[in-house]
């Protein structure tokens, strides 16, 4: 009897066997035949025939996210997935797919380019785009206490005054000087006030923040006013309408926040900062890439 | 021949762990949020994977455990009090998602805390008045009154008028001052303060600067299974101490 031929069958491990190596071969491409087609066709990006399990359905291969779908459940009948209804579900989905085919008509119509509303969304789109992008970075606290020292004028608090605004006609600028001498010697009090012939303006009322006061009694009345001390008379000051009299019973001026006070708005600012630098940024970037012509006669 | 049949082993070791981990994310995504809690098997999985993420993208601000700071208004995740929604998974994957005024299209927006100190209190609504020192500190006496806490009977009176009416309080907070979960609005008869420790102070602070905290919106830097992992393993710390946690945070009766 004749020996078997090693070739015919696939012979020892240890033996070189040619049909043992096409098997393998045939085995590994059909592996990655499979793997590849699985990939092809449940990738994200790709054509694909399954919807990936963060959403909830396909629309001319755009996905509608789950997650919305169950937010929008929740606020169109204020139920959760567990408890919704078939027909819920339904409304919910079908409202989802109209929307979005009616965006994906609209991106073929170039909407963008003739309606207003859309130009508007769209330019107040991608600047919010870049402002999620910049607060997603979180500064440290060196940083912040870096731009808190350098910005350290911003944090104060709010200066409160508590003063009367007495008022002369324009011609009494004697009786307006002696009523700033004569307060200067004793508070007011309504009988040396008649006696002094004063009456109040009436444009500041009890305790004002310094910019309320700043309204009330007008930019060159609140500069005197804003350094009078508590008890403290200005000199008699004549306007257009009438000479005026200041008496301060209180002022507390704004008192600068330390760090830990102001870490909130400190934090709000730096990121505004930050928002604005990205914003200027992307403007040069995207008028650098760009080619612009302008019309000789819009130059 | 040993080392192709390694090899091949190998691969399909790895094929298989790959669609066990992708039917497990399937799992995960597809389930109702706020039903995971109660399926161990994908709650598990799910804490395994949402602890690494939230110590790598939430810990900076909440801290490891979720702690929060009430120093910088960073919200305390561990104590069962939520500001937005009711704190089930769904809530909180909204929030992870889109963020709190993070400049997002469907982020929480709505809420925005004036600075009633200043001007021009609301940069985004001008009807708001602002309000004269002695209303924020009879504001203040208002809210301490309304938790329960000793304060000036004829100064909270002002104050009960200055939040129904020129204050706008409102309009936000409700009528009764409880809040509104459902656009951020805190509750100010808890004595449980998001910023700083519920003084006179710290109080007459957020009155007159306002407040405007802010969370990423993480959608587009996390996978959609990451942030539902986030969520659920927030969830989860917002269990830990529960509300025992909201009485460790809260004020103690008739301090300030």
């Amino acid at each position: 009897m004749a020996a078997p031929d090693p070739n015919e069958r696939c012979g020892q491990a240890s033996q070189v066997s040619s049909r043992r190596s096409f098997i393998f071969l045939g085995c590994g491409a059909l592996l990655g035949l499979l793997m590849a087609g699985y990939s092809l066709f449940t990738a994200r990006g790709t054509s694909t025939l399954v919807v990936p399990p963060e959403d909830v359905a396909l629309v001319n291969q755009q996905p509608l996210s789950r997650s919305d779908y169950l937010q929008q459940l929740q606020t169109l009948f204020g139920v959760n997935l567990a408890h919704a209804t078939r027909e819920q579900r339904q409304k919910v989905m079908n409202d989802m797919i109209r929307e979005e085919l009616f965006v994906q008509r609209g991106r073929e119509l170039d909407v963008a380019s003739t309606d207003p509303e859309v130009r508007a969304a769209l330019v107040n789109a991608v600047e919010l785009e870049i402002a999620a992008d910049a607060v997603t970075a979180q500064p440290t606290e060196r940083q912040l206490q870096d731009y808190y020292r350098s910005h350290h004028e911003r944090y104060a608090s709010e200066g409160i005054m508590v003063l009367r605004d007495y008022v002369f006609a324009p011609g009494e600028s004697a009786a307006a000087a002696a009523a700033a001498e004569a307060l200067k010697l004793a508070a007011p009090t309504p009988a040396l006030l008649a006696r002094l012939h004063a009456s109040d303006s009436g444009r500041v009322n009890g305790e004002e923040f310094y910019f309320a006061a700043k309204i009330h009694l007008g930019e060159p009345l609140f500069e005197i006013a804003r350094h009078l001390a508590d008890g403290e008379v200005s000199a008699a000051i004549a306007e257009a309408d009438a000479i005026h009299v200041l008496y301060m019973f209180q002022n507390k001026k704004p008192a600068a926040f330390d760090f830990a006070t102001a870490r909130d708005q400190v934090l709000t600012d730096y990121r505004s900062d930050a928002i604005g630098h990205l914003r200027t940024g992307d403007e040069a970037f995207l008028r650098k890439r760009a080619n612009v012509l302008i019309a000789d006669d819009a130059r | 021949m040993r080392f192709t049949l390694l090899l091949a082993a190998s691969a399909c070791i790895m094929a298989a762990v790959l669609s066990y981990l992708s039917g497990r994310e399937s799992r995960l995504l597809r389930a109702d949020p706020d039903s995971i809690p109660k399926n161990s098997a994908v709650m598990a999985f799910a804490l395994s994977r949402g602890e690494p993420l939230f110590e790598m993208h939430c810990a900076t601000c909440h801290g490891a455990q979720g702690e929060g700071d009430p120093r910088r208004g960073v919200p305390a995740l561990d104590d069962g009090d939520w500001l937005y929604g009711t704190g089930q998974v769904s809530d909180i994957e909204q929030v992870a998602k889109y963020g709190i005024r993070s400049y997002h299209r469907r982020a929480w927006n709505l809420a925005i805390m004036p600075a009633y100190a200043t001007p021009r209190p609301s940069a985004r609504d001008g009807r708001i008045p602002s309000l004269a020192p002695g209303d924020i500190r009879d504001l203040v006496e208002f809210l301490f009154r309304a938790q329960t806490r000793t304060a000036d009977a004829a100064a909270a009176a002002r104050g009960a008028v200055v939040f129904a009416g020129v204050g706008g309080c409102y309009d936000c907070h409700a009528a009764d001052a409880k809040g509104d979960s459902a656009i951020g609005a805190p509750d100010l008869t808890d004595r449980i303060t998001l910023y700083g420790d519920g003084s006179r102070e710290s109080l007459a602070m957020s009155i007159g600067y306002g407040r405007h905290g802010m969370c990423p919106a993480w959608a587009d830097r996390i996978e959609p299974v990451g942030i539902r992992e986030v969520a659920v393993f927030v969830y989860s710390l917002s269990r830990t101490r529960g509300h025992a946690g909201i009485a460790i945070r809260a004020v103690a009766p008739g301090a300030g």
